[in-house]
C-alpha cells in the first residue's frame, strides 16, 4: 500500500513538471498556431541565468524574476529575428526553424555557461512530508510546483478568455489577414505570443530545475513527454495540458513501478498512450474543435 | 590525401637496432627513428580517442582528455617516447554510438592513428570495435569496464580493456557484504545494460540469497521515484547501485524524498565523491540540514584519488597538471586520463624503437601484465587475456575523500577466487615517466 502511494505520489509530481511545459507549448500554439521545437532550450537558457545569479549571490527570487524577463526578451527576438522571415510561408519551415534553434541554442548554453552538471536550489525542501511515520514522497517543493503551475493555468484561462488582447492574439493566431482586416495589430501580437510563451517556458524550466540538476540538455526528455502532454490534452487547451500532464506522468509512473523491467518501458508507454489518445478523440482530450487548421 | 603514403612503408623494418638502450624516455642511440607504421613518423605517433565533450555523459568524462594531454605534454617536453612527440587528437562523439563511429572513421582514414587510446564508453566503443579490429588498429584501454574488451582476445585480437570489470568488482563487493554484513537485507539499484548485467552477475555469485529485490533504471529517465520506492517496499537495508554518477545523485535525492535511509554502496563508475558530493552540497546549504548525504557510503577503488594529497602519484599527476595542464583543477577524472596515458607510455616503450602496430600488441600481451603504475593490481594482459586491472579496495566516503576498508583483493571474471593482494604499491618513476624495456619478441 505504502509502495502505491509512493509511487503514485511521484507520477503525480513528474506530471506537473509536464504540464508545466505542456503549458508553454499550449500558449505558442494558442498565440501563434506554430509548434515551437526550441522552447526547451530557450527554458533551459534562462534557467542558466538564474543560477548565474544565484550562485552570485543574488536571492532565488530575484533570479526567478530575472529568468523570466529575460524569457520574455528571448521570445521576442526570436520572433522578430529568426521566425518572422518565415512566417507566413509554410508552416512547416518555421517548425523546422524552430528545430534548428534548439540545437543552437543548446550549444550557445554550453559554450557559456559549461556542460557540467550543477544542481539548482529551490526556495522550499526536498525532504518528503511525514504522515503517520512513514515519509510520503511529497516535498514542499512539488507542492511550490503544483501550486505554480495551477497558477499559471488559471491566468492563462483568463487571458484567452476574459481579455481583448487574449481575444486579438487568438485572432492573429488563426487568421493574419481576417485579423488585420478587423485592425489587429498582428505583428505585434506575435510578437507578444512569442514572449509571453517565453515567459511560461522559462518559469517551467525553472520548476523543473528546482530542487535537481541541470546541464545544457537537461530539458531534452522534458521537452518529449511535454508535448506528449499538451497533444494528449488537444495542444488547444491549459486545461488540457495540465490533465495530459498528469496523466501521463501517473501512467509512466505505474509503468516505471509495476511493469517487469518496467523503466526500460517508460519511453514506449509515452507513445502507446499518445496513440490510443489519438485514436478515441483525434484532436486530443480537450479540443474544442477537431480539425481544425490555421 | 595521399599524406600517408611515406608512413606505410616500413612496418617490418622495426625495432632492429634499439635493442639495448633500456628505457624509452629519451631519446635512443643506437637505431635511426623511421616511420615505421601508419600514424609513426620519425617524430611523432599518433594516438586517437573518443570521449563525450558534450551531452548527457560530458559532465566528469570530458575532463579525462585533458588529464591525458596533459600527460603527454609533459612526457613530450621530457623527449617523449624514443624522441618522438606522442601526439593526442580526441574528438567528441557526445556519448551517442552513431556519432562514435564517424569520429572513429575520421581518426583511423584521415588523422590516420597508429592507435586507438582510451575511448570511452561501452554502447559507444561498442560501435567501433569490429572496424577497429577488422583495419588491424590497436585499440587500448577503452574507457569502461565492459567484459566484452578483453574476455575473447581471439575476436578482438587488437582491443584491450584497462579498468577493473564490472564483473570481477561485483564479486569483490559480493564477498565483502557476506563476510561484514551477512545479516544485510541487499537491494540492488542496476543500470539497465550491461554494466548492471556484469556486476549484478558478479555479486550474485556470492550473496544472492541476501538479495531481496533488484531494480533497473534506463539511462535517460530522470524519475527513479518508483525504483528506489521499490527497493524501500522490499525492505532493503543495504543498497548497492552500479550507476552513473548522476543517478547516484538523483538516487539520493530520491532517497531524501521518501525518507529512505539504507547503507549505500556505490560501485567506482557512480561514485566520484567530488562530483556527486558537489551536486549534492548546493541543496544543504539551502534547506537540507546534512552536510553531505554520501558521507558513509561504501564504494570501490583501483586508483588513488585527488584527495589522498599524500600520495606519491597523485603528487606527481598534481605537478603534470600544474605544469602542463589547463583551467581547473585537479579531478579524480584528469587522475583517470593521467593513468591512461601512463600506461600507453609504458606499452609504447615496450613497442620498441620502431614501432609496428602489431608488434604493439604483441608487446603488450608479453609484458604488459609486469608493468606497475598507479594501478593499485596489476593488468591480465596475455595471449588469452586483454582484461585490466583485476583488484579493488573498497573504502568509505568521508567528506569529500575516502578511507580504507578493505585492502585491495584480486580476481577474475568467470568463478576465480577472490584472493588478497599484498604488494607493496609502486612508486611512480622520476617524472612519473616510465622506464620500460623494448620488447623483443
Amino acid at each position: 500500500m505504502d509502495y502505491f502511494v509512493n509511487v503514485t505520489l511521484t507520477g503525480l509530481t513528474q506530471g506537473m513538471i509536464y504540464s508545466a511545459f505542456a503549458l508553454a507549448l499550449v500558449l505558442i500554439w494558442r498565440s501563434t498556431r506554430i509548434v515551437n521545437f526550441a522552447q526547451g532550450s530557450m527554458a533551459a537558457a534562462t534557467t542558466f541565468i538564474a543560477l548565474a545569479l544565484i550562485q552570485a549571490g543574488q536571492s532565488y527570487w530575484v533570479a526567478l524574476v530575472v529568468a523570466l524577463a529575460s524569457g520574455f526578451v528571448l521570445g521576442a527576438i526570436v520572433e522578430r529575428v529568426i521566425i518572422r522571415p518565415v512566417e507566413g510561408g509554410p508552416e512547416l519551415n518555421a517548425v523546422i526553424v524552430t528545430l534548428g534553434l534548439f540545437v543552437a541554442i543548446q550549444a550557445g548554453i554550453a559554450i557559456v555557461f559549461g556542460s557540467s552538471f550543477q544542481s539548482f536550489p529551490t526556495p522550499f525542501g526536498v525532504r518528503g512530508f511525514e504522515v503517520g511515520g512513514t515519509t510520503i514522497p511529497l516535498t514542499p517543493t512539488s507542492l511550490y510546483v503544483i501550486g505554480s503551475v495551477l497558477l499559471v493555468m488559471a491566468l492563462l484561462v483568463a487571458l484567452f478568455r476574459f481579455t481583448r488582447i487574449g481575444l486579438a492574439m487568438r485572432a492573429s493566431a488563426f487568421s493574419q489577414e481576417v485579423a488585420r482586416l478587423l485592425g489587429v495589430k498582428v505583428g505585434g501580437m506575435l510578437t507578444l505570443g512569442w514572449g509571453l510563451a517565453a515567459v511560461v517556458g522559462s518559469l517551467s524550466g525553472l520548476l523543473i530545475a528546482g530542487g535537481t540538476f541541470v546541464w545544457p540538455a537537461y530539458m531534452d526528455a522534458l521537452i518529449v513527454f511535454g508535448f506528449v502532454a499538451a497533444i494528449i490534452g488537444g495542444l488547444d487547451s491549459p486545461v488540457g495540458a495540465i490533465v495530459g500532464g498528469l496523466i501521463l506522468g501517473l501512467a509512466l509512473s505505474y509503468v516505471s513501478g509495476y511493469a517487469p523491467r518496467g523503466s526500460a518501458l517508460v519511453n514506449i508507454s509515452a507513445l502507446v498512450i499518445l496513440i490510443v489518445v489519438l485514436l478515441v478523440r483525434p484532436g486530443g482530450l480537450f479540443s474544442s474543435t477537431t480539425a481544425r487548421r490555421a | 590525401m595521399t599524406a600517408f603514403a611515406a608512413a606505410t612503408v616500413a612496418s617490418t623494418l622495426a625495432a632492429c637496432g634499439g635493442g639495448d638502450e633500456g628505457g624509452g624516455g629519451t631519446a635512443a642511440e643506437g637505431g635511426e627513428n623511421e616511420a615505421s607504421d601508419i600514424g609513426v613518423t620519425e617524430d611523432t605517433i599518433t594516438l586517437g580517442a573518443h570521449y563525450p565533450l558534450t551531452g548527457v555523459a560530458a559532465p566528469g568524462y570530458s575532463e579525462i582528455p585533458t588529464g591525458v594531454q596533459a600527460y603527454f605534454d609533459c612526457l613530450n617536453q621530457e623527449g617523449g617516447v624514443y624522441g618522438r612527440d606522442v601526439e593526442f587528437v580526441y574528438k567528441d562523439d557526445a556519448y551517442n554510438p552513431t556519432q562514435t563511429s564517424q569520429v572513429t572513421n575520421e581518426l583511423v582514414l584521415e588523422d590516420e592513428i597508429f592507435a586507438m587510446m582510451g575511448g570511452l564508453g561501452t554502447p559507444t566503443h561498442s560501435a567501433v570495435v569490429d572496424f577497429l579490429n577488422a583495419e588491424g588498429v590497436p585499440d587500448l584501454f577503452v574507457a569502461s569496464g565492459s567484459l566484452t574488451w578483453g574476455d575473447d582476445p581471439e575476436t578482438y585480437p587488437y582491443t584491450f580493456g584497462w579498468q577493473t570489470d564490472y564483473m570481477s568488482e561485483g564479486k569483490i563487493i559480493g564477498e565483502y557484504i557476506a563476510e561484514n554484513f551477512p545479516e544485510a537485507k541487499v537491494g540492488l539499484f542496476l543500470q539497465d545494460d550491461d554494466f548492471g548485467e556484469d556486476g549484478e552477475a558478479g555479486i550474485r555469485q556470492y550473496i544472492d540469497d541476501q538479495i531481496v529485490a533488484a531494480e533497473r533504471y534506463t539511462p535517460g529517465n530522470t524519475s527513479v521515484g518508483p525504483q528506489i520506492a521499490a527497493l524501500q517496499a522490499a525492505g532493503a537495508d543495504f543498497v548497492v547501485g552500479f550507476n552513473v554518477p548522476s543517478y547516484t545523485a538523483l538516487s539520493q535525492l530520491t532517497a531524501l524524498q521518501l525518507g529512505y535511509q539504507p547503507q549505500w554502496f556505490y560501485s567506482n563508475v557512480g561514485s566520484d565523491p567530488t562530483l556527486v558530493g558537489g551536486l549534492l552540497n548546493r541543496f544543504s546549504e539551502g534547506k537540507v540540514a546534512d552536510a553531505a548525504l554520501l558521507d558513509g557510503a561504501l564504494t570501490t577503488g583501483y586508483l588513488p584519488t585527488v584527495d589522498q594529497t599524500d600520495n606519491p602519484w597523485i603528487q606527481e599527476f598534481q605537478r603534470i597538471w600544474d605544469e602542463c595542464g589547463g583551467e581547473g583543477e585537479l579531478t579524480n577524472y584528469r587522475v583517470y586520463g593521467m593513468a591512461q596515458a601512463y600506461t600507453t607510455t609504458q606499452a609504447l616503450q615496450a613497442a620498441g624503437q620502431n614501432p609496428t602496430r602489431d608488434g604493439l600488441v604483441e608487446a603488450i600481451e608479453a609484458v604488459g601484465s609486469e608493468w606497475e603504475g598507479p594501478v593499485f593490481a596489476p593488468f591480465r594482459y596475455s595471449e588469452d587475456s586483454h582484461m585490466g586491472t583485476s583488484g579493488m579496495s573498497i573504502e568509505r566516503i568521508v567528506g569529500n575523500g575516502s578511507e580504507v576498508v578493505q585492502d585491495v583483493r584480486v580476481t577474475d571474471i568467470g568463478d576465480a577466487p577472490i584472493e588478497e593482494f599484498d604488494k607493496e604499491p609502486a612508486t611512480p618513476p622520476a617524472n612519473a615517466i616510465p622506464d620500460e624495456e623494448p620488447y623483443e619478441g
